[in-house]
């Protein structure tokens, strides 16, 4: 399964939208409806899943779905 | 018992606990690392001795940086020396906090290496400063002193004491005019505050601490409070791990803000098909009984659900300026939709629909700020909270709304509008703003400045108007990101003197 699906699996826990509605340029906070808690909680669900460390202030500037998984490609490269 | 100086807690707790643990944090993945009672008291007060070899004792020493271990050292060995702690908010932009810094007339800087372009910046910007001390490095390095070093150096105790009138923390809060406000707190008020109250909480609970400690929340109830009763304080190290820490830390109970509470909420609806011993099991770890839940208004369903569960949610309420707790519920003693009572050293009235409180734990005024000090306090010690609400026949206190200007979001921060409405409208494209909250997140209502846009010639004003937003929030901690934009087709109605109406 590519990262921008299983990114999808994850984002489907924290906020009630179907998968299908979830693009690359969805805006994590703006669209989606997440509050910074659920955000940050969605980071470390990211870590165990993906198995890499993700950096608090590096991912804070992280809005879009689009830049999640660019950041996920930076980690597991 | 109720202490009135920090010093008073800490040492009362080393002789009760001195070889039992006091913190525990992570160290790497998944290892645990502990300090005792012995150790906690022993390393602050070799911080007090430094900041006396130093000639600092007595001046203004800033903490940035996220809880730790060393956080609380730097914390209570300055208070404990009778200096004054000026704890600042890690995610702010090194420029605010320098700016702080300098507000503040600090001359010590703390700092976490995570935020070592804070102590770069101050350096230059910062001329009241006269020393800068690293958390991490191990070693003085040029004008940067080490943590490590200074308390090997003057490692032989500090046997001095504070009076309990003495300043002693100084607390940023967000002001409704958009300039945050430092909050003066003496001994006896955050002494008071965290010890006041029997919450018949045993000793050795674990507490895990997942709130920021720069707020006087965290600060009073998970580490004075939580030393007071000789508890086992075990830090979060993000976040992000909040879930994962529960697991691993194990805690009986842990503070938090109804944002948290809610995305907990979320999941236990989502599994609410399956076992209720389960599902705790699975989300709480086997220990968790208290949450503990303050800085913002929390749907009162929660708390029903959380009980199928064999949690009890304990809603209070409080502010900086009263150290902070002004009133809670307790496990035998509560009322469903209301804040709790008073605490026992504070007392409370209703002028004109808003609550005012005295007591104790009531700060002293705003750090050089006479004319707002003025407005929150009355001659004789009353503040006036800024909210609007009722006690009822048991002395329970119910809130009913606010008076003052301030959002206060799901998290428990204060953000005041005028700020984001005054740093928008810096850009020309923009004629008005409203800041406001809707829906538990921060909007901005914009009526933009259409002539500016044709001749600027900005064919799509809603997507210029966005940038200019993204803009804005990359520089903001999350609290303070404006999540939605309305786009206004005709100015605000105005008040007489001019001023867009608010509600």
């Amino acid at each position: 399964m590519d990262i921008l699906e299983k990114l999808k699996e994850i984002i489907v826990n924290y906020v009630e939208v179907e998968p299908e509605a979830i693009s690359p340029q969805s805006r994590f906070m703006e669209d989606l409806g997440f509050t910074s808690f659920d955000f940050m909680s969605m980071l470390g669900e990211i870590e165990e899943e993906f198995d890499v460390e993700v950096n608090q202030q590096e991912a804070a500037g992280i809005r879009t779905v689009q830049e999640a998984v660019d950041y996920l490609n930076k980690l597991t490269a | 018992m109720v202490c009135n100086t920090i010093r008073e807690i800490l040492v009362q707790a080393s002789e009760r606990f001195g070889d039992q643990d006091a913190v525990r944090y992570k160290i790497g993945k998944d290892n645990i690392e502990s300090k005792t009672y012995k150790q906690l008291r022993g390393d602050s007060e070799s911080f007090s001795g430094a900041l006396k070899t130093m000639d600092m004792q007595g001046k203004h020493v800033a903490i940035v940086g996220m809880t730790s271990y060393y956080w609380m050292v730097s914390y209570l060995g300055t208070v404990n020396s009778g200096s004054v702690a000026v704890p600042l908010d890690v995610a702010l932009p090194a420029a605010e906090l320098c700016e702080l810094v300098e507000r503040a007339d600090v001359s010590v800087l703390v700092y976490d290496e995570i935020r070592a372009d804070v102590a770069a910046l101050a350096k230059k910007n910062c001329p009241k400063l006269q020393k800068i001390i690293s958390m991490q490095k191990q070693e003085h390095e040029n004008e940067i002193l080490s943590m490590n070093r200074l308390l090997e150096e003057s490692d032989g105790g500090f046997d001095a004491w504070a009076n309990p009138e003495d300043l002693c923390t100084i607390m940023f809060t967000s002001g409704t005019t958009g300039k945050s406000k430092g909050v003066m707190l003496t001994q006896r008020n955050l002494a008071e505050n965290a010890t006041c109250l029997d919450m018949r909480i045993p000793s050795r609970t674990v507490i895990l601490s997942v709130l920021p400690i720069h707020h006087a929340y965290c600060l009073s109830m998970d580490i004075l409070k939580g030393i007071s009763l000789g508890s086992i304080i075990c830090i979060n190290d993000s976040l992000m791990r909040v879930a994962k820490n529960i697991k691993l830390f194990g805690p009986d109970m842990i503070l938090m803000v109804p944002m948290m509470i809610e995305s907990f909420a979320k999941k236990l609806e989502d599994a609410a098909a399956l076992p209720p011993e389960l599902v705790k099991k699975e989300v709480f770890g086997d220990r968790l009984h208290t949450i503990c839940s303050g800085g913002a208004y929390l749907n009162p369903e929660w708390i029903t659900l959380f009980e199928k569960y064999g949690i009890t949610i304990l809603q209070g309420y409080g502010m900086t300026e009263c150290a902070p707790v002004i009133s809670t519920n307790l496990e035998w003693n509560r009322k469903p939709g209301s804040v709790g009572k008073l605490m026992p050293n504070c007392a409370a009235k209703v002028v004109d629909e808003e609550l005012w409180v005295k007591g104790s734990s009531v700060m002293q005024g705003y750090y050089q700020m006479p004319e707002e000090t003025k407005e929150s306090l009355t001659e004789d010690g009353w503040l006036r909270t800024g909210d609007l609400g009722y006690v009822d026949e048991d002395g329970f206190i119910f809130l009913t709304g606010r008076k003052k200007n301030l959002i206060i979001t799901k998290n428990g921060e204060n953000v005041s509008p005028e700020e984001i409405e005054n740093k928008l409208s810096k850009h020309r494209l923009i004629q008005e703003v409203l800041v406001r909250e809707s829906e538990g997140a921060i909007e901005a209502e914009i009526f933009p400045d259409l002539e500016y846009a044709k001749k600027q010639e900005i064919a799509d004003v809603k997507d210029a108007l966005q940038t200019i937003l993204d803009d804005y929030n990359k520089e903001v901690p999350a609290y303070k990101k404006v999540v939605k934009l309305n786009v206004r087709e005709q100015e605000f109605e105005k008040t007489a003197a001019r001023k867009i109406k608010r509600y």
